[in-house]
């Protein structure tokens, strides 16, 4: 068993190798000064494109996007792996939590909404989206805000609820105050965790923005998802809150817990990631 | 070779080691010196080299620092938004690790205009033109800074421009980051002014003053070896000193103090030198040759003590006579010498003691008994001196004494005393039946004395003393100068020459005529020597004779003549011959030989033969054998002196004589008016006639003497009386004889 499956990776590798070099890299001009970056893998038309998004502050680089958009590539799907800006134009590289952030939640739905566009542009009339992380979180927001008609189906991977190691009433405070700065026209970078950054240098904006993506808030809208919609956790994923994931099935959304497989569902999982998103998708198609 | 003293030879030697060590010493500062500077040398080209490495790596650095920063999002973030670039470009470049904290970063727009002025004026507000933006160095606050220009790109793939970057560092502190170097001397790393020309960063090397970090390892190790060198001299020096001191104090010192001692004992052996040099000795080999010095020179002193006691002894005994412990002729002749150089003595005395007839005593008893009778001679004679004197043996029996400053008076007691001393000492002890009798002879002078003058007188005194008749004590006089022959070369020469040719001997031949007859029967024959023109007369022949021990020789020389007379026909053919023959001669076979042959050559002749001293003859059986082999060839044998003193009825009585010839001092008697010797004498001629000896008178000097001697019944007489009667008998030829 264990010379079958490392057979198969062997082909695997050969084959990403091959769709590696298939990939496109698509520049896309948001606004004036500020354009965003993707890798486009196209596939069949018969089938729909898929669209992965990176979680928070990666690139569509990071591992698990990118051997999954080659995954799904060789598979025969047009993958999308766009790359958010987070306010740096042709970024590559993912952004440091001591960085000074700009970006908000609604920047990204934009950008989202433009690679949707662009993938639209290329003639795919079946989109498929798929969330890495916070990206999955994003998504889902973005899903339940614009609800657009040709995404057939919604992939979750990993999807956190914006965690913070602050209770909710302390986060609702947190908003609260930089949503005041904001009133204030205070632009002063603030510090704070975020996330998995535990010093995470933004401006009140960007606070108010991803503080706002609450766990409630995502049950709510999973729960309000029209979409089809499955979440893929990671069994061993030691960065989810304890019942998140029991939460997520009470949602009524189909949710695959791999076992054992942290939270980016990489090394020996990716295939049964792999496997489980060809699953989601050959049924969804 | 000249002599060297040891602190010269160690002050030389002392010399040569500074002179060494200063030549090595200055060989060693000098030959450091070179490699310091070799050193130095190739650490400057190795600085050098590694400040143009270190500015390579710094070049390396800052392209790979301005190319990070280029493609990093952040950078392109704050120039399209530069909201946050003062931020940014203070804290967070620093902070994020993409710029050393010793840099600091400015960026500028596409058009060179700075996106934010730095408050603290470290960059220009605008950039060169693009087609000069290279390196700038420029000094601000007085230290070199090093501006670094780089373009930013849209992304990095793009050829769009975003603007540029512009590193501010200090090149010297960077490159001293860049270290630690090994050969420059970063502390001392400095800029030239012209740096300002400076357009590419390789161009850094040719504009830094760099020195070369000091070797501090060699510099070190060659500071610790001239510190060595440099101890090791003083070092030298000081062992040196100390050498020279414990050579002084553990080697000179000592022998200097040894060779003194020795020096001093040279001048006087005899000094104590235990405690001059028995310290300061530490070297034990040094003590080891002070112990052997001392005890050689104990081993010295001793053995110049046994030299010095033997020499006392072989003193004594050069000047000591062995056999009797009295002085001997060696001390008697240095007494001599330095009495006669002694100008204080205004008189001297010598005494001569002479034992008599001590060859026949020697002869007789052997030569122990002969020796004893020397050491009782001795020790009467030295009981006898007075505490003062000093006894010498001369020789054989003869002793004498010195007496300085003392008067013959004194002197002559002094012999007589000795004489008795010999006289009351009982011989018989030691075997001898005769009286054993001295001479002596004194001799006297006054300052100036020729001490050998008087020893000569002294033996003429004691050859008077020695005479049959005389006094045994004879004092020097003039008159005694006719013994002088005795003592004389010329009449001993002239004895010696006859016994070795009795051709020089010439007898007058006394008549012995026959009573009353008066007819001469023989002739006494009574010797000459004629020598050298000189008549030696035969009382000086015998004296020197008996003195010198020659009588076998003598009578010997005496036969021999009288053989020769006896052939020519003297004395007359139908006389017999008489001859005197002494007491050594009778008892020796060579001289009886001599007489028997002597008659068996003149058969025809009376030969008489008179024995002299008769009695000293102690062999008696010998004699009376001899005498019986004399008279059994024909001979007559008489005994002669007799009444002399020597002769005595006992030997008359023990000798087969024919006859025997009474001494002319006992004929003499008869001539006195004194009765009761005259009896005696004809008492004696009577017992004597009696007993059947022909009697013999002598010393017949008238015809009254001859008339008496004739009527006691004497069958012989001779004297001049009967000289003169026979010589008118006389031929003419035997007259020419007799006087001759």
């Amino acid at each position: 068993m264990c010379s079958i499956r490392l057979g198969l990776a062997l082909l695997l590798g050969v084959l990403l190798s091959l769709a590696e070099a298939w990939a496109m890299q698509v520049t896309l001009d948001l606004q004036p000064g500020l354009s965003a970056h993707a890798e486009y893998r196209p596939g069949s038309k018969d089938r729909p494109a898929v669209l992965i998004l990176h979680g928070f502050l990666q690139t569509h680089n990071f591992p698990t996007v990118h051997n999954l958009a080659d995954g799904l590539a060789t598979a025969g799907y047009s993958v999308l792996t766009p790359t958010l800006t987070l306010g740096v134009s042709h970024r590559q590289q993912s952004l440091a939590c001591e960085a000074i952030h700009t970006h908000t939640h609604e920047g990204n739905m934009r950008e989202i909404d433009a690679w949707l566009r662009w993938l639209r542009a290329q003639g795919h009339r079946r989109i498929v989206l798929i969330g890495h992380s916070l990206g999955s979180a994003e998504l889902l927001l973005y899903l339940q805000a614009r609800r657009p008609g040709d995404v057939v189906h919604f992939i979750a991977l990993s999807l956190v609820e914006s965690r913070s190691d602050d209770q909710p009433e302390r986060i609702e405070e947190l908003r609260q105050a930089m949503r005041q700065r904001l009133s204030r026209g205070d632009r002063s970078l603030y510090r704070h965790p975020l996330s998995f950054c535990r010093h995470f240098n933004a401006v009140p904006q960007t606070f108010a923005s991803y503080l706002a993506i609450t766990p409630d808030r995502l049950l709510k809208a999973a729960r309000a998802l029209r979409v089809p919609a499955t979440f893929i956790m990671g069994g061993g994923d030691e960065r989810l809150s304890s019942g998140w994931i029991e939460r997520l099935k009470h949602t009524g959304k189909t949710v695959i817990v791999i076992s054992n497989a942290n939270h980016f569902l990489d090394g020996e999982h990716e295939f049964e990631l792999l496997d489980a998103v060809l699953a989601v998708l050959k049924q969804a198609t | 070779m000249p002599t060297l003293r040891l602190q010269q030879l160690y002050a030389f030697f002392l010399l040569l080691s500074l002179v060494l060590l200063a030549a090595l010493g200055l060989y060693a500062h000098l030959s450091f010196q070179h490699v310091i500077q070799q050193t130095q040398e190739d650490a400057e080209r190795a600085a050098r080299a590694e400040v143009a490495s270190a500015v390579a790596a710094l070049e390396r650095r800052l392209r790979n620092i301005a190319g990070y920063l280029a493609s990093w999002d952040e950078t392109r973030q704050h120039l399209t938004n530069p909201e946050y670039y003062p931020l940014w470009r203070d804290t967070r470049v620093r902070d994020s690790g993409a710029l050393p904290a010793s840099m600091r970063i400015g960026l500028y727009r596409p058009n060179g205009v700075i996106l934010a002025r730095d408050p603290s004026g470290a960059f220009p507000d605008r950039l060169p033109p693009q087609a000069h933006l290279e390196v700038r160095l420029m000094w601000q606050d007085a230290r070199p800074v090093v501006h670094y220009p780089f373009p930013i790109r849209v992304h990095p793939d793009s050829e769009l421009l975003l603007g540029y970057g512009l590193i501010r560092l200090e090149p010297l502190e960077e490159l001293r980051k860049i270290g630690p170097f090994r050969y420059v001397d970063d502390a001392n790393l400095r800029l030239r002014q012209g740096a300002e020309k400076l357009r590419r960063l390789d161009e850094l090397t040719q504009y830094l003053d760099l020195r070369a970090q000091p070797n501090t390892v060699l510099l070190s190790a060659l500071n610790e070896l001239e510190q060595l060198i440099f101890f090791a001299i003083l070092l030298s020096l000081a062992l040196a000193l100390a050498f020279f001191i414990a050579l002084r104090q553990l080697i000179v010192r000592p022998i200097r103090r040894l060779t003194s001692t020795i020096l001093h004992l040279r001048d006087d052996p005899q000094a104590e030198i235990n405690g001059s040099i028995n310290h300061d000795f530490y070297l034990w080999e040094l003590k080891e040759l002070q112990n052997a010095f001392l005890d050689y020179n104990q081993r010295l002193l001793r053995l110049h003590r046994e030299v010095q006691q033997n020499s006392e002894i072989f003193y004594r005994q050069a000047r000591q006579d062995p056999l009797t412990g009295v002085y001997n002729r060696r001390a008697f002749d240095e007494d001599r010498a330095r009495l006669e150089h002694d100008k204080r003595i205004d008189e001297c005395t010598l005494i001569l003691f002479d034992c008599d007839h001590f060859k026949a005593i020697n002869d007789t008893y052997g030569h122990p008994v002969g020796d004893a009778v020397i050491r009782a001679l001795a020790t009467c004679l030295t009981q006898a001196l007075r505490a003062d004197d000093r006894l010498y043996r001369l020789g054989g029996d003869e002793f004498a004494t010195l007496m300085p400053g003392v008067p013959i008076d004194t002197a002559r007691v002094v012999a007589e005393r000795c004489l008795e001393q010999v006289r009351q000492y009982d011989f018989s002890r030691l075997g001898i039946s005769e009286p054993v009798t001295i001479s002596i002879g004194l001799a006297h002078a006054s300052a100036p004395f020729d001490l050998t003058t008087l020893h000569r007188h002294a033996d003429l005194a004691m050859y008077s003393a020695k005479r049959p008749g005389h006094p045994k004590i004879a004092i020097y006089e003039e008159s005694l100068g006719a013994l002088a022959a005795l003592v004389s070369n010329r009449e001993v020469s002239a004895v010696y020459a006859a016994i070795r040719q009795p051709d020089l001997l010439h007898f007058r031949y006394q008549p012995v005529v026959r009573l009353p007859q008066r007819i001469g029967e023989y002739c006494e024959a009574l010797c000459r020597i004629h020598c050298d023109g000189q008549v030696i007369a035969p009382g000086a022949i015998f004296a020197i004779v008996q003195a010198r021990r020659l009588d076998v020789e003598f009578d010997l020389a005496v036969i021999e003549a009288v053989r020769r007379d006896l052939r020519q026909g003297l004395p007359e053919l139908e006389h017999g011959v008489s001859i005197n023959i002494s007491a050594p001669g009778i008892v020796n076979d060579q001289v009886i030989s001599a007489l028997l042959g002597l008659k068996a050559d003149s058969l025809a002749r009376k030969i008489v033969v008179e024995i002299t001293e008769t009695a000293l003859i102690t062999q008696v059986e010998a004699a009376s054998a001899n005498i019986a082999r004399l008279r059994a060839a024909g001979c007559l044998v008489a005994l002669d002196d007799f009444g002399s003193g020597y002769s005595s009825l006992r030997y008359l009585a023990s000798m087969p004589v024919d006859m025997v010839k009474f001494d002319m001092s006992l004929i003499r008697l008869l001539e006195k008016d004194d009765l009761r010797e005259r009896l005696i004498v004809q008492d004696i001629a009577q017992i004597v006639a009696t007993a059947g000896y022909d009697l013999v008178a002598e010393g017949i000097e008238d015809e009254a003497l001859l008339a008496q001697v004739e009527a006691l019944g004497f069958t012989y007489a001779q004297g001049y009386h009967l000289d003169r009667l026979h010589a008118s008998q006389a031929r003419p030829q035997q007259q020419t004889a007799i006087q001759a």
